[in-house]
């Protein structure tokens, strides 16, 4: 639940400078400093986050506000939020509220397919899950087209080398990153196993050529984690480093794939 | 007024308490991974990069041509091994460990001897074994009452050297055969036997001795066999942990 009001801030409240939202944010994980993210959301909409973090700073007792529940801040906007039905035309999108930005997976894709191109340190800012649920969806769609039902090892295997990934990270670079950030990033990058899947529909991959396409993904698919994880954690000189359990996890996935 | 506060959004009340759960169980586990594990200490260990490993593996596989042992210290911290390539780090421990669990797991593989089973088994002997060696190593520095500055951190990544060892000789056994296996797996055992002596020999054995000039004493030929005993447990652990997936 604690990633829900850092998912709702990160994509709703990046362009605003209030402060006392920015003070209550220090506390919630390293994505604040890095907001850079140039989400499209109606001016109206600010007030409604600080509904959801008084209370609990009330609760949690740092008083980053000082009573701002109290104060008549609520516009009727911010009760239509609270789904009161009130302003039925001044509810976001659907995929706003979901916090579904169409343009940034796009981007985010296309970083992912061009391993070559420099990245830019902070598409990473909102951990945005819906991309990598699709591709995960995908790859076992695509494993279950070639025959093989494995879904459960799909989901077992990314589940255990987000864990391992983020212990590592948290190790190595200076700042933190979070569950959220990790998982998304991996999962994006899965994109490429995808693709491998799918020609395992078309030829058998227990060749030569099989195992040399594979290990072609699956550098692939490193290179581009790594390549984002360093650009944005800012870790000089340690990309081939983190290229490397990226390779073993990614392996793990193509050694699913080709057998 | 508080009651028409508690009246109106009761449904985002519920939703921040949740979350505020949430985020206050994670505050606890974080103060209290801090207690068991303690992560400033580690993040020493990882602080690395690329030039770092290739230097050190380099030094596992070919330590002869070396000079300098000694790890520098800046203002009686030892310095982080991006900067030393004499100190100790963990990622070359930790990364050699689970891919040797994968080689191993290839190797079982390619003889139809596989099943997930049996890699949790190589994993949790090597685990063991490795758990083993690093306390029987404390409780040899205890009764030998040597002053060092080595801690048990330290010696978990000494331990952890001679798996990439292990991993060199597995892959040229699944590549060469028995004989590729015996030739490369010697010579790594040679190697990290003369760079188990060489580090250790800095932090065990007193100062004039470390250098090299002879110090009659029975303390400094205990500490100078304890050296020896380590560096050639090294080998003996190397073999008997890669012997049974090779046959």
């Amino acid at each position: 639940m604690s990633n829900f009001e850092q998912y709702y801030s990160d994509f709703y409240q990046s362009n605003y400078t209030i402060d006392n939202q920015e003070e209550g944010y220090s506390s919630y994980g390293s994505n604040e400093n890095l907001f850079a993210c140039s989400c499209r959301s109606p001016p109206g909409e600010q007030p409604q986050a600080s509904a959801f973090l008084p209370s609990e700073t009330l609760l949690s007792s740092q008083n980053y506000y000082t009573g701002q529940i109290l104060q008549p801040t609520y516009s009727p906007n911010t009760l239509s939020y609270i789904g009161y039905g009130d302003g039925f035309d001044e509810e976001p999108p659907l995929l706003e509220e979901l916090g579904i930005n169409f343009d940034h997976i796009w981007q985010k894709t296309l970083t992912v397919l061009n391993p070559m191109k420099p990245a830019d340190g902070s598409i990473m800012n909102e951990t945005d899950l819906t991309g990598p649920m699709v591709f995960c969806l995908a790859l076992g769609a695509t494993l279950l087209l070639a025959g093989k039902v494995h879904f459960g090892y799909v989901y077992g295997m990314s589940a255990i080398g987000c864990l391992a990934m983020h212990a590592l990270l948290n190790l190595m670079s200076i700042t933190g990153v979070s569950h959220g950030c990790v998982a998304s990033v991996l999962g994006y990058c899965l994109l490429p196993m995808v693709i491998l899947s799918g020609s395992a529909v078309v030829f058998s991959l227990q060749g030569t050529l099989g195992t040399l396409l594979a290990l072609l993904i699956v550098g692939w698919c490193s290179l581009s984690a790594s390549k984002i994880f360093t650009s944005a954690l800012a870790m000089e000189g340690q990309q081939l480093l983190i290229a490397y359990p990226c390779a073993l996890l990614y392996g793990l996935f193509a050694l699913l794939t080709v057998f | 007024p508080a009651a028409s506060f508690l009246a109106e959004p009761v449904s985002s009340l519920a939703a921040a308490y949740g979350s505020s759960l949430a985020s206050q169980g994670r505050d606890i586990v974080d103060r209290n991974i801090d207690r068991l594990v303690p992560v400033g200490r580690l993040k020493y260990y990882f602080a690395v990069d690329t030039v770092y490993v290739g230097k050190k593996l380099g030094l596992l596989v070919f330590p002869f041509m070396h000079q300098d042992w000694q790890v520098r210290y800046q203002q009686d911290a030892p310095v982080a091994p991006r900067f030393d390539v004499n100190a100790p780090d963990l990622y070359i421990p930790v990364m050699a460990f689970i891919t040797y669990i994968l080689v191993a797991g290839l190797a079982l593989g390619t003889q139809n001897r596989f099943s997930p089973d049996s890699l949790g088994l190589q994993a949790s002997s090597a685990l063991a074994w490795l758990i083993v060696e690093v306390l029987a190593v404390l409780l040899s520095l205890y009764l030998v009452t040597v002053s060092t500055d080595l801690t048990t951190v330290d010696l978990v990544a000494f331990s952890g050297y001679k798996y990439v060892g292990m991993i060199i000789g597995l892959v040229s056994g699944l590549l060469f055969g028995k004989t590729g296996y015996y030739a490369v797996l010697g010579w790594c055992c040679f190697s990290i036997f003369v760079f188990m002596i060489r580090t250790l020999r800095l932090k065990l054995l007193s100062e004039a001795a470390a250098e090299g000039v002879l110090v009659r004493g029975a303390r400094n030929q205990l500490r100078m066999y304890l050296t020896v005993a380590i560096a050639a447990a090294q080998p003996l652990l190397m073999y008997w942990l890669t012997w049974h997936l090779l046959r």
